[in-house]
């Protein structure tokens, strides 16, 4: 691909405000007369609020408002940030009568400093009714189990009088028939933890009435189109009276793909008519924002003596905790973008989806593929020891390649019928060989078990893919226009969460433009100021956003070189763009800066050079990413420690590729917490037992193991200069490879994360007492 | 409500505040304008609030404003030279250190520390240094080869990362 | 927060600070590096007591003792050249594994010892070797270590002012290790040891000193295995003995960073390692 901005390292179109500090967060900024609003929060896992008086708050000086579900409208909605009609259950109230977890909204106060808010919130007097509180995701479908969700006006609860906020079933083939077609049939259950996202920036969220009177939400969200529309419903104003700017935002990785503090914010804004910020401290960021659906995950694959998947059946129970945000649609992820890794005819998938009064769950990078990867990786990795067949042999053999059709997420879309996928760019071989040679995968293979000693080296790989933007649901759009001096002013509705898609948007203008980054000037996620974007998840902005963005930039690169055709007396087909100028491509060699064709417009012509464009994809290219791992598991103390993490990822084109490293690196660092430490843990009442950093272990710069990257570069049709994605996909094979290669060294297959160092330790001593005993037999 | 004095020199400027005596040096300096200095965790554990106190790094959340009387503070906003931006600073942007940049001010800060203590360190060192700075975007791996880069270029060296880069 | 805080006081005396102690009459909190206090908040106090002007930021040498100031950081210890000559830079390795780079740089000794977490890593360093600790009330005594941790809790309107370390025993065939287990290698300990031991030329054992952190309610000298290695060959055996004991010395709780159980084992493995260590430095390797 011959490009001069696409596919280069160029310095992020933000960095320069990011390493001096500048003002560009969503807390930088200082409004005259601005309130403090705090929750208050449930102390009870379960309960019916009998009473609330709110009367001592209200008279301490300095409380401007507090509201209680006596105050507020009764709108059931989702908190997801979700296109509309949203597919996750209308389960949520601004502020309700029963809380359903530790932690849930009882009510709010909007006060003049911090610690008049912390005040008000102790003379709140609330009588609770004390339910019995349903923690364990395997009893909530109990009879006899206390119903989370008795009220009647919530919405599209798949059972709420067994707890269960949404089931799928889908089957392609017949995995009974499959299964009696194997040699062999494994299986296995495995289990995944409450991973919280930790992003640097908790959730955070400004509100204040215009001159106009409108709402003005200035918040650190993925999603401020969905945002705009959830509040305007919730606080009974029209969409058009609210105003949601994004700024900055200090990492959201799915847990900000949620409308989580801006109706309350807002409500107390309209309650106070003055701002009001509301902003979790990290301990209300752990339990009282977002987390990973923990997940029950019970794997059976038939297989061929040659290694040949025949059928594969999963079931899976998960959490989506007290309320259903994104319950349906991250689990259908763990059906639809697992199994169809391997091209077995015959695959199932079911699940239930269970409420338990816990911390909610929602969005987190990966998107239910970290867990259902976990499970099938892992399996597989069993399959090929057994069968004596090299795991990459296996891979080879059986993964999905070019060409395919991915017949399973036709039935699994965003909670309804979805679309057929077709695989046409799939640099899943060429991974794979890369990675291995990377991390002399042959050669480890053999000698690392050999070295015995107290520490156990040994390698392991897993592969996983993904999907880029929702067939058929994600779309963007894209506003371009033209400025004097040859800049264009580019506004899109997406949400640059850190991740640099402000960037790579940036670049994909400029390239079809044929002008430098510089002249690039992105404006994005202001619902006032941008057009319409679904927003930053399931990996989709440079797709999808960037499919509007080349769009607007070629309809607008009509206009110049129809502008310069006239200007330099040609034909605009003889006209070609580069580094801020437009040539005649013959050899006449004439010329005309794109300044100088800016300038004819505006001031001679009387026209402002400007379109816009929309853009969707009725199919979603996955990226691949093959994950190897070499660890030392220290048979004393049980530690494991990762010294090699080499990683390759096919995420199409690379529209910046030091961007996609960092992506890719940033998302297996997520995959080794996940892995190895990191849980959101409660108590036997469901209180969080770890919402700290203390205790909630996320790794630092001295844990990490020597990192590789290696980007596989193809070309998808479907992409902007043929790129994919690739923000979540890095993280999906980091478990399974560790736990495969913890087998390798130590002869333990995990089945439950996060691997911590006792638990690791008590296999291990559980295999040596199975030795014994074993050896105990031979002797006899 | 009870105030007390302060004074401090900020970013090389000599400053007279008013707080309260029971404030945090956090609050303060985001009350003063400084908001690179960052809100993490309020609890010394991410350090995205890292500041310089005469030349230390430390959490600034976890410190009284009033323990500052009479000392140098440096925050992000105190680095670059006008337009010129510290090697520290040019480094993150060239070598992909930034993503988010909530926790780059406090992890360049505390790059500083070292790099004004010890000019030429080796990786080793400089995760050491880096150890009380979490970041969740970047795996670390990019602003370590960043800190090492601005290291060799400070010493007017040209010098590859110890990373293994492969495209 | 600290919003009720009144009057945020940096005596320049210890005299000052005591007196500011006494007037204050229980409304007063004494503050150095504010690393524990801040972090756990919400008091009802009224006066906060800066100690960090009162010239208690010093490490010396005083004939054969070791004399560090109350008020000196982890980072001053662990970088302290006469520190890193004491006992093999025993108290080097425990000031530098505690936390990170900007902890150490606020945290104090004084304030370490003075919170008393059992998990605290430089109160086993300081035990092994045999530490005492001066408090200033209306005059100054010095109280071994041992007996300060198991102070009464109404010590009154005093001041941890010095921490004095006695020169350790040394010679031939020394060695001196501190560890710790974490989580992750920022971490608070599971379980940290801080060993010393002189080996005769025939590997028999002259004198051992262990002390563990983190496994019982105060850090503690593992007394009983000390009086077991005195005069014992340095093997596998003696090192399966010492594990045997230290399971039955400790007292660990299961919280929800492990069980006690895990602790226990833990004690076992690292206080070993630890021993192994020393024994390598003192030219055996086992």
């Amino acid at each position: 691909m011959n490009t001069s901005i696409v596919g280069k390292n160029l310095r992020k179109v933000d960095g320069v405000k990011l390493v001096t500090g500048a003002p560009a967060f969503t807390d930088d900024i200082q409004m005259p007369g601005m309130l403090y609003g705090k929750i208050l929060a449930s102390p009870h896992a379960h309960a019916r609020i009998r009473r609330i008086d709110a009367g001592r708050a209200k008279a301490l000086p300095g409380v401007h408002a507090v509201l209680t579900h006596e105050d507020v409208p009764r709108i059931p909605h989702t908190t997801a940030g979700q296109a509309w009609p949203e597919p996750s259950p209308y389960d949520t109230y601004l502020l309700d009568s029963k809380v359903r977890f530790v932690g849930d909204r009882v009510a709010a106060v909007a006060a003049e400093s911090r610690a008049i808010a912390e005040k008000a919130l102790r003379l709140i007097d609330v009588e609770y009714e004390i339910l019995p509180a349903v923690l364990d995701m395997e009893q909530a479908m109990a009879s006899g189990a206390s119903i989370i969700h008795d009220e009647p006006d919530s919405k599209n609860i798949y059972d709420a009088r067994h707890n269960v906020a949404a089931h799928i079933f889908r089957e392609i083939g017949n995995v009974d028939e499959g299964f009696r077609e194997a040699d062999f049939v494994f299986e296995r259950e495995y289990r995944t933890q409450r991973q919280q996202h930790a992003m640097l920036e908790p959730h955070i969220t400004i509100c204040w009435l215009d001159a106009d009177g409108r709402l003005v939400i200035r918040s650190s969200t993925q999603v401020p189109y969905h945002c705009r529309r959830q509040v305007a419903m919730i606080l009974g104003i029209p969409v058009g009276r609210v105003h949601v700017i994004k700024p900055r935002i200090g990492g959201g990785f799915g847990g900000k793909q949620e409308m989580l503090l801006e109706d309350l914010c807002g409500a107390l804004t309209l309650a106070t008519r003055r701002p009001v910020k509301i902003e979790y401290t990290r301990e209300e960021e752990f339990y009282m924002a977002r987390s990973r659906h923990p997940q029950i995950l019970r794997l059976k694959m038939g297989v061929k003596r040659d290694g040949t998947v025949v059928a594969s059946h999963l079931k899976v129970l998960a959490t989506t905790g007290a309320y259903g945000s994104h319950a349906s649609t991250v689990q259908g992820n763990t059906g639809s973008k697992v199994l169809p890794l391997y091209r077995a005819p015959h695959l199932r998938f079911e699940c239930d989806v269970v409420y338990t009064n816990t911390p909610v769950a929602g969005a987190f990078r990966g998107y239910g593929c970290p867990q259902g990867f976990f499970a099938q990786e892992s399996l597989v990795d069993e399959i090929a020891q057994k069968l004596g067949i090299d795991p990459l042999d296996f891979r080879r053999k059986n993964a999905i390649r070019q060409g395919d059709i991915d017949k399973l997420s036709a039935q699994l879309g965003e909670g309804k019928e979805g679309l057929p996928r077709v695989i046409r760019s799939c640099g899943l071989p060429e991974c794979l060989t890369r990675a291995a040679a990377a991390i002399e995968w042959d050669l480890k293979r053999h000698l690392l078990p050999e070295r015995g000693g107290v520490v156990r080296h040994g390698i392991g790989m897993a592969c996983a893919m993904q999907g880029s933007g929702i067939a058929g649901i994600d779309w963007a759009s894209a506003f371009l226009k033209m400025n004097e001096d040859g800049s264009f002013c580019l506004q899109v509705g997406s949400a640059d969460v850190g991740g640099g898609a402000d960037t790579v948007l940036a670049q994909i203008a400029a390239e079809t433009l044929g002008v430098t980054l510089d002249k690039i000037i992105i404006m994005s996620g202001d619902t006032d100021f941008t057009p319409f974007d679904t927003g930053a998840y399931a990996s989709s902005t440079t797709i999808i956003t960037g499919g509007a963005v080349k769009k607007a930039a070629e309809k607008v690169r009509a206009q110049i070189l129809n502008l310069a055709a006239k200007m330099l007396e040609t034909t605009a087909e003889n006209l070609a763009c580069g580094n801020n100028e437009v040539f005649a491509k013959g050899p006449s060699r004439k010329s005309v800066s794109v300044a100088d064709v800016a300038l004819q417009a505006l001031y001679k012509e009387k026209l402002q050079i400007m379109d816009a464009a929309s853009h969707f994809n009725t199919d979603s290219p996955p990226p691949f990413a093959v994950t190897f791992a070499e660890v030392a598991v220290d048979t004393q103390t049980g530690k494991v420690r990762v010294d090699r993490l080499v990683t390759a990822v096919d995420p199409g084109t690379a529209i910046n590729p030091i961007q996609a490293e960092g992506q890719v690196e940033g998302a297996v660092t997520q995959g080794l917490g996940f892995a190895l430490t990191e849980e959101l843990m409660l108590d036997e009442k469901g209180r969080p037992a770890n919402p700290n950093f203390l205790d909630y272990k996320i790794f630092s710069a001295k844990d990490m193991p020597k990192l590789t990257t290696i980007l596989v570069e193809t070309e998808e049709p479907l992409g902007p200069f043929g790129a994919k994605s690739v923000s979540e996909v890095p993280i999906n094979a980091v478990a399974p490879a560790i736990a495969n290669a913890i087998f390798h060294a130590a002869g333990v297959r995990i089945c439950k994360l996060p691997i911590r160092p006792e638990e690791m330790l008590r296999a291990l001593c559980e295999r040596d007492r199975e030795h014994e005993q074993e050896e105990a037999l031979v002797t006899k | 409500m009870k105030t007390m004095p302060l004074a401090v020199t900020v970013n090389g400027v000599a400053r007279q505040w008013t707080i309260r005596p029971g404030e945090l040096l956090l609050d303060v300096l985001r009350r003063e304008g400084f908001f690179g200095v960052k809100r993490g965790c309020e609890q010394g554990e991410c350090g995205a609030c890292t500041v310089l106190l005469n030349g230390k790094a430390v959490n600034s959340c976890l410190i009284f404003a009033g323990h500052v009387e009479g000392s140098e503070i440096l925050t992000i906003e105190g680095l670059a030279a006008g337009d010129d931006l510290d090697p520290l600073q040019q480094a993150f942007l060239d070598h992909g250190a930034v993503q988010c940049g909530f926790c780059a001010p406090g992890m360049i800060l505390a790059a500083k520390a070292l790099l004004d203590r010890q000019p030429d360190p080796t990786e080793e060192q400089v995760r050491e240094a880096l150890s009380g700075n979490y970041c969740r975007c970047t795996g670390y791996r990019k602003p370590v080869e960043a800190v090492l880069a601005a290291a060799g270029k400070k010493r007017g060296v040209s010098r590859r990362n110890h990373g293994e880069v492969a495209r | 927060m600290f919003d009720q805080v009144e009057q945020y006081c940096r005596p320049e005396s210890v005299r000052d600070a005591l007196r500011l102690l006494d007037r204050s009459k229980g409304h007063a909190q004494v503050v150095a590096g504010g690393t524990d206090l801040v972090v756990e908040g919400g008091l009802s106090v009224r006066v906060l007591i800066d100690l960090t002007r009162a010239g208690l930021t010093y490490i010396r040498r005083r004939e054969s003792l070791c004399l560090i100031g109350a008020t000196t950081t982890l980072s001053e210890i662990g970088q302290s050249t006469v520190i890193r000559g004491l006992a093999g830079g025993l108290l080097t390795q425990a000031a530098t594994a505690c936390g990170s780079v900007q902890i150490r740089n606020l945290a104090t000794l004084g304030g370490n010892l003075a919170h008393g977490s059992p998990a605290a890593d430089m109160t086993p360093a300081l035990l092994a070797l045999e530490a005492s600790v001066v408090i200033a009330n209306d005059k100054r005594h010095k109280m071994p270590l041992v007996d300060y941790l198991q102070r009464s809790p109404h010590m009154g309107h005093s001041l941890l002012v010095e921490v004095m370390v006695p020169e350790p025993p040394h010679g031939a065939r020394t060695g001196w290790s501190f560890q710790k287990f974490g989580r992750t290698e920022v971490d608070i300990s599971l379980v940290s040891v801080a060993a010393g031991l002189q080996l005769d030329a025939r590997a028999r054992v002259k004198w051992a000193r262990l002390a563990l952190g983190a496994v019982a309610p105060l850090p503690f000298r593992a007394g009983a295995v000390e009086q077991m290695m005195a005069g014992q060959l340095f093997d596998q055996t003696l090192l399966a003995r010492v594990g045997e004991q230290i399971t039955r010395d400790v007292q660990p709780i299961s919280d929800l960073r492990a069980t006690a159980e895990f602790r226990r084992e833990l004690s076992r493995v690292v206080a070993g390692r630890a021993l192994e260590a020393c024994a390598a430095q003192a030219g055996l390797t086992l």
